[in-house]
This record gives structure tokens, C-alpha cells and sequence, in this order.
């Protein structure tokens, strides 16, 4: 009996210490090289400070030679619109292949989003670390620059889509289904009377399933998402992306400036004019299996704003979810895109078409661009809403994501920071959305 | 790309999780609604000595137990559940040829709440549980054949998740420490050790096994055919579980177990019908 409990015990702790080891392992997977490494943890797990509070790092240094190593680690604070806001630097020694950790406090700073940058100089070696982090995001706020004819605008958008039959054709592809998902490829007619293609996957263990309606980020094309178990994936290409590209072909580098000095014809107003097909086209196919009272609608980036755009003009959509939104508060983020040392989309392409086209003034691009603006549609989203923003993102800004955030009407609204990403999220948030989803859906 | 494999990998992982999901230390997740009907069996004929040897049962004597349980588990918050346990006791002691005692009526009550106090990355999760232990039956001078006859509590640490992917590329595990103590002079005061493997053989089917060290400590060390009601005695038991999902918010698991090793306990074997419907 002894012997058996011992062996029970033994299990018992090796199954933890495995289990603990392997979820540290995930942590720690991003290895860094260099002669001395330095990690910058803040103290707040995401990277957020409330604005009472001291703003908190620990930094890891860590000697990858043998040899003794000194020298200093400093620190330079700027908004992120680059103003400078306070420096420091510590002197250090490190025996070789040792480590040492040091604590440095700021004290309490203002709302917004600050650039840190911590540099490790040694005699022979040089490091910079780029960190960013918050101070009560949510209470961030930002002028709307919503042109007074921005409801009217769209609502008659949404009286010339309605005015396009749809021609709905839906194609079952056997070559693409499995046992367990039915793929169909869907083709509408939208805004101009442009063709739009889809793929919906339908899962065939069950009825009457929630859809993902999953719209796309920039020039991306999206195709049959066959991972999900729990709902109905559809993911559209809005016109210009993926396989709509039968009139609008035009590429990365144009694809936001088509037309963009006549609000009337450019781009986006056919592109947000198509996530309301495509939400028509999910809404009249019921008989597919389509639970029309659980849409969710998902993206990233340009999708990001599309999906909240989306949920904006439509209240069929019943829960968003979105990633780093683009163009959000496009007037701060033209400001903060001019303190980079080199430029990044969307303003390193807005930039050059100012500059190539000497009368598109960027009050001629705002002229535009605020009926477009996310931003501007923000108050109109009343559902649950569910954001997650990389800090380290240039080419939207947490600073603007968070503006749009916090224009959102729904109370019922969380958002979640990834300190180390750029334009992107991570695992965890994704883990954390499908839970949430599941949590606003009721789904087991 | 990246986004695309990051989401993939994920889904995947939810896939292989969902069927597992019982109600062990994972969360149950807000405003979500558990209930798990059990319906089990126990028999003894042979027992245990204080030193792990097996006595053979006297000629006509045995004791068996069914058992209705029914779990109830609410998600308060995404981290906070409330779980509610009652069982149904129908025993029958046969204490000699042709001398059957018999009981029922409900056991122990058990509530508690769970608390989540880390996830890692949504995949492994620490958790506390902290219930209380009523009985639901009558209790005359001071013993009850259906339970240990007084108030308790119970203390239970949880650490489950799927298993690194270095063990087993799908799969989970659950451990459970847990303390209880009875608030009587003779308490006892229990301690147990439980691990669990399930392993996902088809997209609707999984097995499990799972091995629970339990041990009673009392300074009355009377053995009792009836391990309800019993104070001072400790065992091993393995049990091997089959689960199917039927729907995404039914499944049966079925099961049975043996106590190989024993001090003071019966050898009993046994099974367990049980269901979880996510409401």
C-alpha cells in the first residue's frame, strides 16, 4: 500500500512539474541572442499603468560571454508622438555568464501611450529595446471628425446597395468538403454591382449553428476556414481582395487610394457596402443551417475596422470581435506617423500620393477619408464588443485603437493589450476570444 | 500567415479540450450551467486488514451501494463557479445469511465555490475549492449507516489542462489534492490524492484513467463494511472511464474501478453511469 502511494505521489508530482515546465517553456519561447541580453518586464502584466501610479520595470540583463562585462543600461521616455518626456541610465557590471536584475520607477504619467526605449552600451556592444505602455487607455478620448452629412452618406450607401439584386449563387464544392465540414463557394452581386465572392463552411455534426462572419484585413484573401467546429465560417472578400478581384485588381500599394479624392466613388464605400451583402447573403440562407439571431462578425486590421464598421451600420450582427483596426482615428494617427523614422502603411502610401499629387491636400484626404474614419462609426455599435491591440503596432497606433474603443456606445465592451506585438495579437487573445465568444453566446 | 497558424492552433486545441471538459478544475466559464447525474455501483464481499492483507468475507456477507448523485455547477464569473452536490444513497449490508440491513435516503450535502487563481494561457489552470459538507439524513446517537453523520468542510487544490505536447499531441490531465475534515470528536479528517489521463480517441470518443490515494485518519479504527460510515481506513483505486459526446452539450461517460490495496477497507469494485449536460 506504501509502495503504491509513493508511486501515486510520485506521479502526481511529475505530472505538475511537467505540466508547470511546459507552460513556462510557452512563456519563454522567444529566446534572444547578443553579448548581454536585457528583458523588460513591466510590472503590470499588459503593460497598463493607472495614472496615480508609478510606472514599474524589471530588467533582466543576462551575460552571454565569459567575460566581465560593464557598462550602462539607460532609458528614454517620449509620448508616441515623439516629445520627449524623461531619461535615465544606471551603471552596471556583470561577471561573465552571470545575470542581474534591476528595478527602475517613473513616476505617475499622464492618459495616453508612451514610447520607452531601454539601451545597453558597453564598451563593444549596443542594444536597444523598444517597449510601449499605457496609462488608463480608457479614458483616452479623441475629437470625432464626423462630416455632418456622415449619417445621410451612408444611409443612402445603403438605399444604392439595396437597390442591387444580389443574385445570390451558391456552388456546394465537393472537391473542398470533408466528412465534417460542407464548403460552399458563394458569389453576390453588391455596391456598383460589383461580383463578390465567399466561402461558407458548414459544419455537418449539427444543426443550426452561430456564424463567424469573418471579413478581411488589407488586400488578404480569405479562404475556406475549415477549423472551426462550433459555427459556420464565413469569410468574405470584399471587392479588390482575394477571389473578387474580377473588376478591382489593383494591389497593396493603390488599393486605398482608388478614387480616394471623390468620397462618392472611392473604394471603402463599396468595400463596407460589401460586409452588408455579405451579412444579406448570411441572413436569406437560413436553410444552410445559419442561426441569423448568433452572428458574430471578426477581423484584423482592415478587417478589424470592417467588422465594426459592420456592426455599426447593421444590427443584425449580434457580437464583434476585432484586431488592431486600421484607419482608426485617422487624424491622430497621421500625427503620430510623423514622428516615425520611416514611414509605414497606411501613411507611408497617403504620404506619397500627397506628395505626388500637388493639389490632394490633406485637407482634400480628411475631405474623404472622415466619412470613413472607424472612428466615426464607433458610437453607433451598441453590441458586445471585443478588442485586442499589440502596443508595439505603428501601423495602428494604440493610442487610435483605443480612441475607437472608447467611442464605442456598448457598455458591454473589454479590450485586451499584448505589450510585445506589433501589428498583431497573440495565442493568448485568441484563447481568450473563443471564450468570450462562447461566454456571449452561451455556447458550451 | 502567422495569424492564420496562431488561430488554427488554437481551434484545435478548443476541439480537443471541449469533449474533456467535465467538471473537474477547469472553469466552468460565466453565466454557464453544469449538471453532471451519476448513477453508481460498489460492492464488497472480501476486506482489507490494517496491514494490506485481503480477509475473505464470511459466507452470506456483502455490502453494496447505489448511488444517484447529481452535481450542479454555475459560473458566477469567469473565474468564481458555484457547485452544488447531492447524492442518493440505497444500501444493502448483508451481515449474514438471510440478515440484510438496508438504507437509504440523501448523503452528505456538499457546496462549495471554485476559484480559477492562474490560467497559463488558457490551457492549464490552477484552481481552489473550498466546500462545505451537511448531512442530509438523520443521525441517532451520533452514527448514520448513510454518511459520517456531522458537518464538514473541505479544502481541494486542482491542476489540469491538456498535456504538454512532448507527453501526448491531444490528451489531458486533471490532479486534485484535497483535505476534508468532519467536525466531531472522532472527526475524521481525510486526505486524497487524485490523477486522471483522458485521451481523445476519436473526435466523439475518449478514454480515461484515473487513480485516487485516499486516506481516512480517526482515532476510531473500527472497521465497518459500510465505507460511508466508516472513520479510519485508506486505499488505492484505478478506474478506467469511457466517454462519448453525443452533442456538444450531452455526453456519457461510463466507467469501472477495483481497490487493488486497502488498510481496514472493503475490496471493492464497481462502476458509474454519468452524464454532463451544459445547459
Amino acid at each position: 500500500m506504501k509502495k503504491i502511494g509513493y508511486l501515486s505521489l510520485i506521479t502526481l508530482i511529475v505530472l505538475f512539474a511537467s505540466a508547470i515546465k511546459a507552460a513556462a517553456k510557452q512563456e519563454d519561447a522567444a529566446q534572444e541572442t547578443g553579448d548581454v541580453v536585457l528583458k523588460a518586464i513591466p510590472e503590470s502584466k499588459d503593460a497598463i499603468f493607472k495614472n496615480n501610479e508609478e510606472v514599474k520595470y524589471k530588467l533582466q540583463l543576462e551575460n552571454n560571454t565569459n567575460e566581465w562585462q560593464e557598462g550602462r543600461v539607460s532609458y528614454i521616455i517620449t509620448t508616441d508622438e515623439g516629445k520627449k518626456m524623461g531619461t535615465d541610465s544606471l551603471h552596471f557590471t556583470l561577471k561573465g555568464s552571470g545575470t542581474k536584475e534591476l528595478q527602475i520607477k517613473i513616476p505617475p504619467k499622464a492618459t495616453g501611450f508612451y514610447r520607452i526605449n531601454f539601451m545597453v552600451n558597453l564598451p563593444q556592444y549596443d542594444d536597444t529595446v523598444r517597449k510601449v505602455f499605457g496609462v488608463n487607455p480608457d479614458k483616452i478620448s479623441s475629437q470625432l471628425h464626423k462630416p455632418a452629412d456622415f449619417d445621410a452618406f451612408w444611409r443612402r450607401s445603403r438605399e444604392l446597395l439595396e437597390k442591387v439584386p444580389p443574385k445570390y449563387r451558391v456552388l456546394e464544392r465537393r472537391d473542398l468538403s470533408t466528412d465534417e465540414k460542407r464548403v460552399y463557394s458563394v458569389e453576390m452581386h453588391s455596391f456598383g454591382n460589383l461580383v463578390i465572392r465567399g466561402w461558407l463552411v458548414v459544419p455537418t455534426d449539427g444543426k443550426n449553428f452561430p456564424v463567424h462572419y469573418r471579413v478581411p484585413g488589407y488586400v488578404v484573401t480569405l479562404k475556406p476556414n475549415m477549423d472551426n467546429d462550433d459555427f459556420i465560417a464565413f469569410d468574405l472578400n470584399v471587392r479588390g481582395n482575394g477571389n473578387s478581384t474580377d473588376v478591382i485588381n489593383v494591389g497593396t500599394d493603390n488599393y486605398c487610394l482608388v478614387n480616394v479624392e471623390d468620397k462618392e466613388k472611392y473604394i471603402y464605400r463599396g468595400v463596407y457596402m460589401d460586409c452588408i451583402r455579405g451579412l444579406d447573403f448570411l441572413w436569406s440562407h437560413a436553410n444552410l443551417g445559419i442561426d441569423t439571431t448568433k452572428i458574430f462578425v471578426e477581423g484584423g486590421s482592415q478587417g478589424g475596422s470592417l467588422a465594426l464598421i459592420t456592426a455599426a451600420l447593421d444590427k443584425r450582427v449580434k457580437v464583434l470581435t476585432m484586431q488592431v483596426p486600421l484607419y482608426a482615428d485617422i487624424h491622430d494617427n497621421m500625427s503620430i506617423s510623423a514622428s516615425y523614422k520611416s514611414q509605414v502603411f497606411p501613411f507611408k502610401v497617403f504620404r506619397k500620393y500627397n506628395t505626388m499629387h500637388p493639389g490632394f491636400t490633406w485637407e482634400k484626404f480628411f475631405r474623404t477619408f472622415d466619412y470613413f474614419d472607424p472612428q466615426n462609426f464607433a458610437p453607433m455599435v451598441k453590441c458586445p464588443v471585443l478588442m485586442g491591440i499589440g502596443l508595439l503596432d505603428q501601423f495602428c497606433p494604440p493610442r487610435c485603437s483605443m480612441a475607437l474603443f472608447n467611442h464605442i456606445s456598448s457598455s458591454n465592451k473589454e479590450y485586451v493589450c499584448v505589450p510585445n506585438s506589433t501589428h498583431e495579437v497573440n495565442y493568448n487573445y485568441f484563447m481568450f476570444q473563443n471564450l468570450w465568444l462562447r461566454e456571449k453566446f452561451r455556447i458550451p | 500567415m502567422k495569424r492564420t497558424t496562431v488561430f488554427t492552433a488554437f481551434l484545435l486545441l478548443i476541439t480537443w479540450l471541449i469533449p474533456c471538459k467535465t467538471f473537474a478544475g477547469w472553469p466552468i466559464g460565466k453565466y454557464r450551467d453544469l449538471v453532471v447525474p451519476t448513477f453508481s455501483y460498489y460492492h464488497q464481499t472480501d476486506r482489507f486488514d490494517g496491514q494490506d492483507n485481503v480477509i475473505k468475507g464470511a459466507p452470506g456477507t456483502s455490502f453494496s451501494s447505489f448511488t444517484a448523485n447529481i452535481f450542479f455547477g454555475y459560473g458566477l464569473t469567469r473565474k468564481l463557479d458555484l457547485m452544488v452536490t447531492l447524492p442518493y444513497l440505497y444500501q444493502q449490508n448483508k451481515i449474514g445469511p438471510g440478515n440484510t440491513i438496508s438504507n437509504q435516503g440523501p448523503g452528505d450535502l456538499s457546496v462549495g465555490l471554485s476559484y480559477n487563481l492562474v490560467n497559463f494561457n488558457y490551457v492549464r489552470f490552477l484552481s481552489v475549492q473550498v466546500s462545505g459538507i451537511a448531512p442530509m439524513y438523520t443521525v441517532t446517537s451520533g452514527r448514520s449507516a448513510l454518511g459520517l453523520g456531522s458537518y464538514g468542510s473541505e479544502v481541494k487544490l486542482m491542476f489540469c489542462g491538456n498535456l504538454p505536447a512532448t507527453v501526448l499531441d491531444k490528451g489531458y490531465f486533471n490532479t486534485e489534492l484535497s483535505y476534508r475534515r468532519y467536525y466531531s470528536a472522532q472527526g475524521p479528517d481525510q486526505v486524497s490524492i487524485t490523477a486522471s489521463v483522458g485521451y481523445p480517441v476519436t473526435k466523439h470518443n475518449q478514454v480515461s484513467l484515473e487513480v485516487l490515494l485516499f486516506r481516512s485518519f480517526s482515532s476510531d479504527k473500527a472497521f465497518n463494511a459500510n465505507y460511508f460510515a466508516e472513520r479510519d481506513f485508506s486505499f488505492f483505486k484505478p478506474a478506467l472511464n469511457f466517454g462519448h459526446q453525443f452533442t456538444r452539450r450531452f455526453s456519457v461517460f461510463l466507467g469501472g474501478f477495483y481497490v487493488p490495496f486497502g488498510v481496514n477497507t472493503g475490496v471493492g469494485y464497481g462502476g458509474s453511469l454519468l452524464a454532463v449536460l451544459k445547459l
